[in-house]
């Protein structure tokens, strides 16, 4: 698989025209502090009749520079074949010795992110400085950062998938990603833990003698499934053997029957790393409710009839109430969101080597949502957008901060829209739920408020 | 375990120790020497004080184990399979509705083919609500497929809960253990009682192997216990050859059990009966069936009886589960009538459990006897030898034609 597909990402807002990227990029492209000479260009943003963008508000800026686009337009119309895409890097190299000076490149990017040097009159463009780009490095707000589109890409492929092929889950299930991918990230030396769910139920313990998995797994009940993994763990601590105990549980199970042996090894500080994947209800035994189902959901066990209208009750906020156990990390991830996910992933495993870790994904079931299934990471990424879901880390050390704050969310009506199961609400059920994401936001920044007030 | 590790400790190498002592404390100074890896406790009564010694064992140095603090008894259970998975020699103890909320977890146990040793400070059921002892907690898991094994004093206590191990363990049981301990009577019992010395009991114990058959290790990956059964194809086959595997177990406990019992009376000179003891039971016309405590009351009642002329003994039946249905045949072979005293309940054939399971072994004796069944010491009422004197003139009264239709309340009229 190819490696660091990375680009530099511009925050407006952050920018306040200071220049120094450009000439940060000057000097360690040029040697020189001509900044006309920068590969990226730093500019007012401003109407054609030069109005202020934003009408007179604070200046704002826009950035010209090469996104290292996947899809690169400057490669496709080069006829010298000077431009190409590393497939390493990911960066858009120019050979200088092929390039006949066409500029067709300029006219191809619709970044301006390519474009003559002054100098001598020939393209030139950013090339990541091998990974370290000068500008990043020079610019004090925060308004330039370097990011890899998924760093996930570039090391994934390289570790073992842990899952055997031809898991049975629903067409269009994204939780086997978060399996596949998980495990991958927590390696061999690992014994899962995979309560009754969708999760044993696609065969990742298997029938009949037959096994989904390559490392130790087991059924625990749907009950005990962090008890079991503290007596694994424990016993191996014990002996000398450094283990990851790792659980791939669904909602129902850690939210409802399950929750007892939840939060006693979580006060315990059992070092287990927690995966929850919530699918709001018990989807692979037919899309019962469980208390993660959100209010007004259609579910099997609350129909939509004459007298009640979906699930009457407001989900239960689970990763609030691990918050709530002081463990040693906590999150809420999405599988819209995989480098959000990836980057939690590695403190949770980190946490679960001194202490009880949880990681709470929400993963859309197109099944029971009833949702076509290529809108699975769609419908993922709304929840998000609305604050449905709010993707949140938080430790005893730091508190809780938000990792993909949403400045203005959509109404959640966008959401509920999406899926057939909240297809009945009225209008006072869709109030209500809005009323409840606000509710559910304010709590949260107010948490988020105190952690940074620290 | 290899035979060279056990010879190693003989017989006179044993430093006899004599201190007075609870039963709850008994069990956990046997659990001591035995070298656990893996403790998981919740309390309640009247198993308390025995998790209490366990946790003060381990904080004084005295005991080299992880003791889990567990959130409730289901937790208590599942934290042992999960370690006995990886390979750890486990104990726990509970009772009653610990017993009841840990139903689930030890339910599973068996099946998973797990040599956990549990200490079952028995307690009788609620509701009504009461916290004193009885025996209506086991009989209500008799078929979860736990070998049950009763003592009778607060020795046999210690001694039974360190083979407790050696049979959980065996190649040919491993199945869990419930070492049963009559709440109140021997809990809080005190007596004196011998220790064993440590390095018989390493001897004896040998080198330790939990999970060679199933095992969460990644050095060699399994799936444990993946699903199976259905209506066709190979899984319902699969099933049952796991099944037929643990009732022959089961039955294989029967042998291991006695000779268990008799390296143990070699090694350390004290001697049970491993399944049935006869109790002066040569040329006894009628037997009274024991389980438990009750047993040496029984016994002075006997003697007294004997004294004056009665042919009444007593079968004790210590091991439980699985049921000694031969060795029970065997006992009563002789008699013409017995008593079975029950300190439990059997809401469906209206007499006490063990009444109930001896009937199956009448049917081997291939003759009618008569036999009532006695129910008494319920909640922890005392069962005395004055009530074993009345329930000898009852059983004698059998041996008459006069058979009762229902069951015998020992106390009520205490």
């Amino acid at each position: 698989m190819g490696h660091a597909y990375a680009t530099i990402a511009f925050e407006a807002a952050r920018c306040d025209g200071c220049q120094d990227c450009m000439r940060a990029c000057a000097t360690a492209k040029c040697g020189s502090d001509d900044i006309s000479r920068a590969r990226l260009q730093v500019l007012p943003a401003v109407l054609p009749a030069g109005q202020p963008l934003d009408g007179g508000a604070p200046a704002s800026f826009e950035l010209a520079m090469c996104r290292q686009c996947g899809d690169p337009r400057c490669v496709a119309v080069c006829p010298a074949g000077a431009l190409a895409k590393d497939v390493e890097t990911g960066v858009i190299t120019r050979n200088a010795d092929t390039c006949v000076d066409c500029l067709l490149c300029t006219v191809g990017c619709a970044y301006a992110g390519i474009a003559p040097d002054p100098a001598d009159g020939r393209v030139a463009k950013c090339d990541m400085c091998d990974g370290a780009p000068a500008c990043v490095a020079a610019c004090p707000t925060g308004a330039l950062r370097h990011v890899t589109t998924a760093r996930i890409y570039n090391e994934v492929g390289d570790w073992e998938d842990l899952f055997a092929p031809g898991l049975a889950g629903c067409q269009g299930c994204n939780s086997e990603l978060v399996m596949r991918h998980a495990l991958r990230r927590v390696g061999p030396d690992t014994v899962l833990a995979t309560p009754p769910g969708c999760v044993p139920g696609m065969g990742s313990v298997g029938y009949n003698g037959l096994t989904g998995t390559k490392v130790p797994v087991f059924h625990p009940l749907l009950t005990n499934t962090a008890a079991m993994l503290a007596g694994v763990k424990r016993q191996y601590k014990r002996v000398g053997r450094d283990i990851t105990a790792m659980a791939i549980a669904g909602d129902g199970g850690a939210s409802d029957v399950g929750f007892q042996s939840l939060s006693g090894a979580a006060e315990r500080g059992e070092e287990i790393l927690f995966l929850v994947i919530d699918n709001e209800g018990y989807m692979n035994t037919g899309m019962q409710r469980s208390s993660c189902t959100p209010y007004g959901a259609w579910t099997s066990t609350t129909p939509v009839g004459r007298e009640t209208k979906g699930k009457s009750q407001d989900a239960k906020n689970l990763p609030l109430l691990m918050v709530g156990h002081r463990c040693a990390y906590v999150a809420t991830a999405s599988t819209a969101f995989m480098q959000d996910f990836y980057d939690k992933l590695d403190k949770a495993i980190a946490a679960s080597k001194h202490g009880f870790a949880y990681l709470h994904v929400y993963s859309p079931c197109t099944t029971g949502w009833r949702f076509p299934t290529e809108r699975n990471i769609a419908v993922a990424r709304t929840a998000v957008e609305t604050n449905f879901v709010m993707l949140w880390e938080f430790t005893p050390q730091d508190g809780l901060h938000l990792t993909h704050p949403i400045e203005s969310p959509r109404p959640v009506a966008d959401y509920l829209k999406a899926m057939g199961r909240f297809r009945h609400l009225t209008d006072d059920q869709i109030g209500h739920i809005q009323a409840k994401v606000e509710e559910n936001r304010a709590v949260i920044a107010q948490i988020a408020a105190g952690a940074a007030a620290r | 375990m290899t035979m060279a590790v056990r010879e190693a400790g003989t017989a006179a190498a044993t430093r006899p120790r004599h201190i007075v002592c609870e039963g709850n404390e008994a069990a956990a100074l046997a659990v001591a020497m035995v070298r656990p890896d893996m403790l998981s406790v919740y309390p309640i009564t009247p198993q308390s004080s025995l998790v209490e010694h366990l946790a003060k064992l381990c904080a004084d140095g005295r005991m080299d184990a992880e003791i889990v603090d567990a959130e409730g008894e289901h937790s208590v259970l599942s934290v042992l399979q999960g370690a006995a998975l990886a390979g750890g020699r486990t104990f726990t103890a509970t009772c009653g509705p610990g017993l009841a909320f840990m139903f689930e977890p030890y339910w599973r146990t068996p099946g998973l083919r797990l040599p956990i040793v549990m200490a079952l400070v028995t307690r009788d059921g609620i509701t009504p609500q009461s916290v004193w002892g009885g025996h209506q907690d086991a009989m209500t898991v008799r078929e979860a497929g736990w070998i049950q094994i009763y003592c009778e004093t607060v020795q046999e206590v210690l001694d039974t809960t360190i083979m407790a191990f050696r049979i959980a363990e065996h190649r040919d049981v491993m199945l869990p253990v419930n070492v049963c301990l009559d709440g109140n009577y021997l809990s809080y019992g005190a007596a004196r009682v011998t220790l064993p010395d440590q390095a018989g009991v390493d001897a004896f114990m040998g080198e330790r192997n939990i999970n060679w058959h199933a095992a969460l290790d990644p050095l060699r990956p399994m799936a444990v216990d993946p699903l199976t059964g259905g209506s066709g194809g190979k899984g319902p086959a699969a099933f049952l050859r796991y099944r037929k595997g643990q009732c022959r177990s089961m039955q294989n406990a029967l042998r291991v059990i006695t000779e268990v019992h008799d390296e143990y009376a070699a090694r350390f000179g004290r001697a049970f009966a491993p399944l049935v003891e006869r109790y002066r039971m040569d040329d006894a016309e009628m037997a009274l069936v024991t389980l438990g405590s009750m047993t040496g009351a029984a016994k002075d009642a006997v003697d007294e009886a004997r004294a004056a002329g009665r042919r009444v003994g007593i079968v004790k039946i210590k091991t439980f589960s699985p049921f000694p249905v031969e060795a029970l045949a065997q006992a009563l072979a002789g008699v013409g009538a017995i008593g079975v005293v029950d300190r439990s309940v059997g809401f469906r054939w209206n007499c006490g459990p063990v009444f109930q399971e001896l009937l199956g072994v009448l049917y081997r004796l291939g003759r009618p006897v008569p036999t009532a069944s006695f129910i008494g010491g319920l909640a922890g009422a005392d069962l005395t030898v004055e009530h074993f004197h009345a329930v000898i003139a009852r059983t004698a009264a059998l041996l008459g034609g006069d058979v009762p239709d229902g069951p015998i309340w020992v106390n009520e009229n205490d």
